[in-house]
């Protein structure tokens, strides 16, 4: 279904399209913010089968309230299982969850993703919270896309620190050595679809209705026109995306 | 058997020196923020603290000066944003800290648990590893050579957690999010525990699947209804988000956080007093509330 993407906001958008993602995946490592928003919308239209996977031990979780902690009651509420953190976190690195989603404060052309701090380590501009799960989703998880609302300032040529290591070439390599996961191989936008390779991002496709310029306006990556037109979408996910607008 | 109800002025006195390493329990759910509190009130000093993911305590008992050194997988208010204080306090380097993730954090309390100094993981080899953790080894495997992190143990001293229900005796019940709580609890050296409320011992019997601490681990039992407001416990009363949200802009100003700390922590000396400040109108709501009273699940 061809769709007007201007319809919907930033993280409307975002949530879209990582939907569409989503499919055929059983099981998916979130985050609170617009990863939850995301997989709730795909286990509510195009992937029924997908089971949200909390740090905080949530299994089979379906929040359809505003959550702000990972353990927060609309978490915990109608989910099918709950266990601890040690249980998931050894799930997801014996490779028993498929796919993860991240948000973080910067990326870099590799993926790296940093929520630690802006500026140099020792001596910040900006503390941030540090890593929770995102470095261990980054090292462990087999399929890993990155969500970034289309800010220019978080976009950067390399991050001030960084908290999830990315992928491309160099980084791929030293993952093979160490059998960690690939690490990062999508990342959505608000404009646009990206797809790692071993030079870094490349422009995967744009949003109906948005230009080249819109989908790389402020990013300090050198970007090719994108490789398809754009993506379809299913009618389903835009119906459920009212069970989601809180 | 020994009968380990006690108050939380009397628990905190005769478990807690200056100086200890504290595992704060918690996940969102069951933060113990007025048996905490008396940490504060009682001022005890160069304290470490300790957890996988922290929110707005830990922003509480940095801001009160107690903390010297704050070990963490995430500081922050979930969703709303930063920890101002640890903020404030990393830039000052008035805490030392050691930051890990959230799984390496786990792991080393699990390790503790186990009673091994270390176990292997395939995290934290790549990325930036902060220089406060630089003590980090890899190691090989003897039978695949494989590498791997070699993350070291973590002991506390003491855990402070909080829980739905207990016996006189200390069989701690906990059910809904764990997050680390009970490895961080059985990680440590002495447990003492808040819960909403005591209930005797055949209850306990009725239901042994739902203890989750046995009553020989446990140094001290304190009733404190309500003591893990302004975050919550299934099948007792909901989350208050406004809460946290407002605690953004109150830590932003030091002098703001100043008379909350005053109110909400120095003069909320007992449970009667913290419930007071919270108010009837925000119990009922909160009871009402997604895992409250009647809407566990």
């Amino acid at each position: 279904m061809k769709i007007d993407f201007r319809e919907y906001s930033p993280n409307q958008r975002i949530a879209i399209i990582a939907a569409s993602e989503l499919v055929g995946y059983k099981s998916c490592f979130v985050g609170i913010g617009i990863p939850s928003d995301a997989a709730c919308l795909a286990k509510l239209s195009v992937e029924p089968e997908l089971n949200l996977i909390y740090e905080s031990g949530a299994i089979g979780a379906l929040p359809l309230s505003k959550s702000y902690s990972t353990g927060s009651p609309s978490i915990a509420h109608g989910a099918d299982m709950i266990t601890d953190s040690l249980s998931v976190f050894s799930d997801l690195q014996a490779g028993r969850i498929d796919v993860g989603l991240l948000s973080a404060a910067q990326i870099d052309i590799f993926g790296n993703l940093n929520s630690t701090v802006i500026g140099d380590y020792d001596d910040p501009k900006i503390r941030m919270v540090g890593s929770g799960g995102a470095h261990d989703i980054a090292c462990l998880i087999p399929n890993l896309i990155i969500l970034m609302p289309h800010d220019p300032r978080r976009f950067v040529d390399s991050v001030d620190f960084a908290t999830s290591p990315g992928s491309g070439r160099d980084i791929k390599k030293i993952r093979d050595q160490l059998n960690l996961a690939e690490g990062p191989s999508i990342l959505i936008t608000d404009k646009a679809k990206f797809i790692m390779s071993d030079e870094g991002w490349l422009l995967h496709s744009i949003l109906d209705n948005f230009t080249f310029a819109e989908a790389t306006e402020g990013l300090p990556w050198s970007l090719k026109p994108p490789i398809t037109g754009p993506i379809e979408t299913d009618p389903a996910i835009i119906s459920a995306l009212e069970q989601i607008n809180y | 058997m020994i009968d380990k109800t006690s108050t939380s002025q009397d628990a905190i006195r005769n478990n807690v020196n200056a100086g200890d390493t504290i595992f704060i329990g918690g996940f969102g759910h069951l933060i113990p923020f007025h048996l905490s509190h008396e940490l504060i009130r009682q001022k005890i000093l160069d304290l470490t603290i300790c957890r996988s993911g922290a929110d707005i305590l830990f922003d509480q008992l940095i801001a009160s000066e107690i903390v010297k050194k704050v070990i963490f997988g995430y500081v922050g208010n979930p969703t709303v944003g930063l920890s101002h204080s640890f903020s404030r306090a990393y830039k000052k380097k008035s805490v030392e800290i050691e930051e890990w993730t959230n799984q390496s954090i786990i792991m080393r309390l699990h390790a503790a648990r186990m009673g091994v100094s270390f176990i292997p993981s395939k995290i934290l080899q790549i990325g930036d590893k902060p220089s406060n953790i630089d003590y980090l080894k890899q190691i090989k495997c003897p039978y695949t050579d494989q590498k791997f992190s070699a993350i070291p143990s973590l002991k506390p001293d003491i855990a402070i957690i909080h829980a739905q229900l207990a016996d006189k005796y200390g069989n701690i019940q906990m059910w809904g999010i764990d997050g680390d709580t009970i490895e961080g609890a059985l990680a440590s050296d002495k447990i003492i525990v808040s819960v909403e409320k005591i209930i005797s011992n055949s209850k306990i019997k009725e239901s042994p699947e739902k203890t989750v601490i046995p009553s020989h681990r446990v140094s001290n039992i304190i009733e404190l209804p309500w003591g893990a407001y302004p975050s919550y416990v299934s099948g007792h009363y909901s989350r208050d988000d406004n809460h946290y949200i407002e605690y953004d802009t109150i830590s932003r100003d030091e002098d703001k956080l100043s008379s909350y700390l005053k109110n909400w922590v120095h003069d909320a000396r007992n449970i009667e007093a913290y419930k007071k400040l919270i108010g009837n109108t925000k119990i009922k709501e909160l009871e009402q509330g997604l895992c409250g009273v009647k809407n566990e699940n």
